[in-house]
């Protein structure tokens, strides 16, 4: 059974009395330790298939599951859960808590799933560890660099031991040198078992993930192998 | 997430906006210390008015007062004798429902002198039992006996401050078996009354940090009204001057000495044997209305049928205060509570504006798995927050404008604080807290987490 799979989904949104289709029947299965990433251009329907996978929001109509929950009719509250236990987040303005420290900011998510703060501590640490920010854990990500800060993200989005991560475009506030080391960390990760679906519109980012989902005008035009499934 | 965080949360948020924050609690501070000093004022009010009321004799001391006559009785009304010792003797002989009763026959404005000190003031006439009606205290030698009254001698017990008046060189000596002439009669002082003070003055002095009695004698004879608050820039005025002046001798000598001529121009009207006074004391104040009416049929035979009297009880009169402390109590809150809820209003406000320059902060708890409900509590704990750290500043603020109250106000009414008020005014400042931040609270709550993670 596929960790995600999505049937004959649509989204559909009212701007003032218009009615705009965002997704057109989607069909998509992702399976457990995928390295996957979506690309299209800016308004394909790329933003919302990404909160609809990420448990952000629900279809207008069609069934999606996440690890075997049907989640197409989920409320709020149920979705918030499924986010924190199932789902890590890495967005292309980190979005971190700038008054917090980074180890605070690893923390977060499991503040809202009742861990104990001696286990919340020691998982954040283990989290910040693993991408090796152990030197700034008092500092606050103002204090940071753009890469460093991307990495104290990837800690958050790994803390809770998601089953899937999803990154919307990682590196876009990044130089280009600063941006691979993060998309090396993605690829690390992915070799250790994580499930990772990686948000782009640049052809060369979706060229390092070994398949490639290309959608336009809210539908899927191409799901596909790249070379660096062969690599 | 559970409240602990969200108060450390709400206590770093607003730490990072400290003027802010502190001008939002600005309203609670000054909300909380005007109720808190609001309910003191009033317990101090109620507290100086109580303990009058019980010095002056409690509600157990009935007087019985003339009245206009009901106008069917106006064509015969001299047929009745008026208040006379004859009405306090059947109402010690017949009236079981009784405990003491005394007539009074008194001088207003008479010289009392020795040697070289004179002060005019009250000289009353009366029985023994004056002094428990009053409730008066023989601090030394003894009060008053049936056999004065019988022998009509001149004694006269008195009170602590007539002692200072006249023997300023020594005021704390009881001057028993001394002289002192009263109208120019040479009475023996037989007794001194204890020194009657309040409460706080009492404990104050006696802890020596206040100034002895003697520092504290008015420059008024007589001791003015004797109401309570009528002091106010008169000085280190007590609500107890003019009992602490009191000088009772025996009726019988009062009559003998000084009322048995009455000289209105040139003509003598014959002794004056009305009384000024009649006061008695209700034995058990359950059986009120019962002694009322087994002491009005008394009289109504020694008038002669004519109701030319009427009683003045003090329950009316304590009613009456202890409603206008209500009241007072009730309105004073409502504006001091009006105040805290325009604090409350401005934390609301804040509280909106915070939410705004977060929505993004917000967007990312939710992403990372925050419910509704967590940022609903977040908000609500801040803004919960405020208002215990406004309502302890407000305590804090409270006691200095108490300081001011204590100085403007009449020494008798000295604010009081109570815990109860305290409690009140906090909680009520932890409440106006939690309200305002609800409505803040709940809009951030229901933010789309996607919108919220677009904005800005």
């Amino acid at each position: 059974m596929p960790l995600i799979e999505l049937r004959d989904v649509t989204r559909r949104y009212l701007i003032g009395e218009q009615e705009i289709l965002a997704l057109n029947g989607i069909n998509l299965d992702i399976a457990q330790g995928e390295y996957a990433s979506i690309i299209g251009p800016s308004g394909s329907g790329k933003s919302t298939l990404m909160h609809l996978l990420g448990c952000l929001d629900t279809p207008s109509s069609g069934t999606m599951h996440i690890d075997g929950i049907d989640v197409s009719r989920a409320s709020g509250n149920r979705l918030a859960e499924l986010r924190n236990a199932k789902i890590g987040f890495v967005f292309q303005n980190f979005n971190l808590l700038p008054k917090l420290t980074v180890l605070q900011n690893v923390e977060l998510p499991m503040i809202y799933s009742g861990i104990s703060a001696q286990e919340r501590n020691k998982r954040a640490l283990h989290a910040i560890e693993r991408v090796e920010l152990m030197n700034r854990i008092k500092n606050t990500p103002l204090q940071l660099s753009g890469g460093q800060m991307q990495r104290v993200a990837i800690a958050r989005a790994l803390v809770n031991r998601p089953k899937i991560i999803f990154a919307d475009e990682p590196t876009g506030n990044l130089d280009s040198k600063t941006g691979a080391t993060i998309l090396q960390m993605f690829r690390e990760l992915s070799e250790e078992g994580s499930t990772i679906v990686l948000v782009t519109h640049d052809n060369k980012i979706a060229a390092e993930t070994p398949r490639r989902i290309e959608i336009r005008d809210g539908r899927i035009v191409e799901d596909a192998l790249t070379e660096a499934a062969f690599a | 997430m559970n409240l602990w965080l969200g108060f450390l949360i709400g206590l770093k948020e607003i730490w990072a906006h400290k003027f802010r924050s502190f001008l939002t609690m600005s309203g609670v501070i000054l909300g909380v210390a005007s109720l808190l000093s609001m309910f003191s004022l009033t317990a101090g009010m109620a507290k100086g008015m109580r303990e009058y009321m019980q010095q002056v004799g409690g509600i157990e001391r009935v007087g019985i007062n003339t009245q206009e006559v009901p106008a069917e009785e106006e064509g015969y009304w001299e047929i009745s004798p008026g208040r006379t010792v004859a009405d306090a003797e059947i109402i010690a002989r017949s009236a079981p429902l009784v405990s003491h009763v005394t007539p009074v026959s008194q001088i207003n404005n008479a010289a009392i002198q020795r040697t070289n000190q004179t002060f005019r003031g009250e000289v009353a006439g009366c029985w023994p039992d004056f002094i428990p009606i009053n409730k008066h205290t023989v601090a030394a030698g003894r009060g008053l006996s049936d056999l004065d009254v019988e022998r009509g001698l001149r004694v006269c017990v008195i009170g602590r401050l007539a002692v200072q008046k006249l023997w300023p060189e020594r005021p704390k000596d009881d001057p028993i078996g001394e002289t002192i002439r009263i109208n120019d009669r040479p009475f023996k002082v037989v007794g001194v009354f204890e020194y009657y003070e309040r409460e706080e003055d009492k404990r104050r002095r006696e802890l020596g940090a206040k100034a002895p009695p003697v520092n504290r004698l008015s420059s008024r004879p007589g001791g003015g009204g004797g109401g309570i608050g009528g002091g106010r820039g008169g000085g280190r005025f007590s609500p107890f001057e003019r009992k602490n002046l009191t000088v009772i001798i025996p009726i019988s000598t009062m009559f003998w000495e000084f009322k048995s001529a009455n000289m209105v121009g040139k003509e003598d009207q014959g002794p004056q044997l009305k009384l000024d006074a009649l006061t008695f004391q209700v034995a058990d104040t359950n059986r009120f209305e019962e002694t009322l009416e087994q002491v009005h049929s008394l009289i109504e035979t020694t008038h002669r049928g004519i109701h030319d009297f009427t009683f003045d009880t003090r329950q009316e009169w304590f009613d009456a205060i202890e409603q206008n402390v209500r009241n007072t109590r009730m309105s004073g809150g409502l504006i001091a509570g009006i105040s805290l809820l325009v604090g409350g209003i401005g934390i609301t406000n804040i509280m909106l504006a915070s939410i705004t320059e977060r929505i993004r902060e917000i967007g990312v708890r939710r992403a990372v798995g925050a419910k509704g409900r967590d940022i609903f509590v977040q908000i609500v704990v801040e803004s919960a927050v405020i208002g215990v750290i406004g309502g302890l500043l407000g305590l804090v603020a409270s006691t200095g404008i108490m300081q001011i109250l204590i100085a403007i106000s009449p020494e008798a009414n000295a604010p009081v604080v109570e815990l109860d008020s305290v409690l009140i005014s906090f909680g009520f400042a932890v409440v106006i807290g939690v309200f305002s931040g609800i409505y803040p609270a709940w809009k951030a709550s229901r933010l789309d987490p996607i919108e919220a993670l677009r904005y800005g």
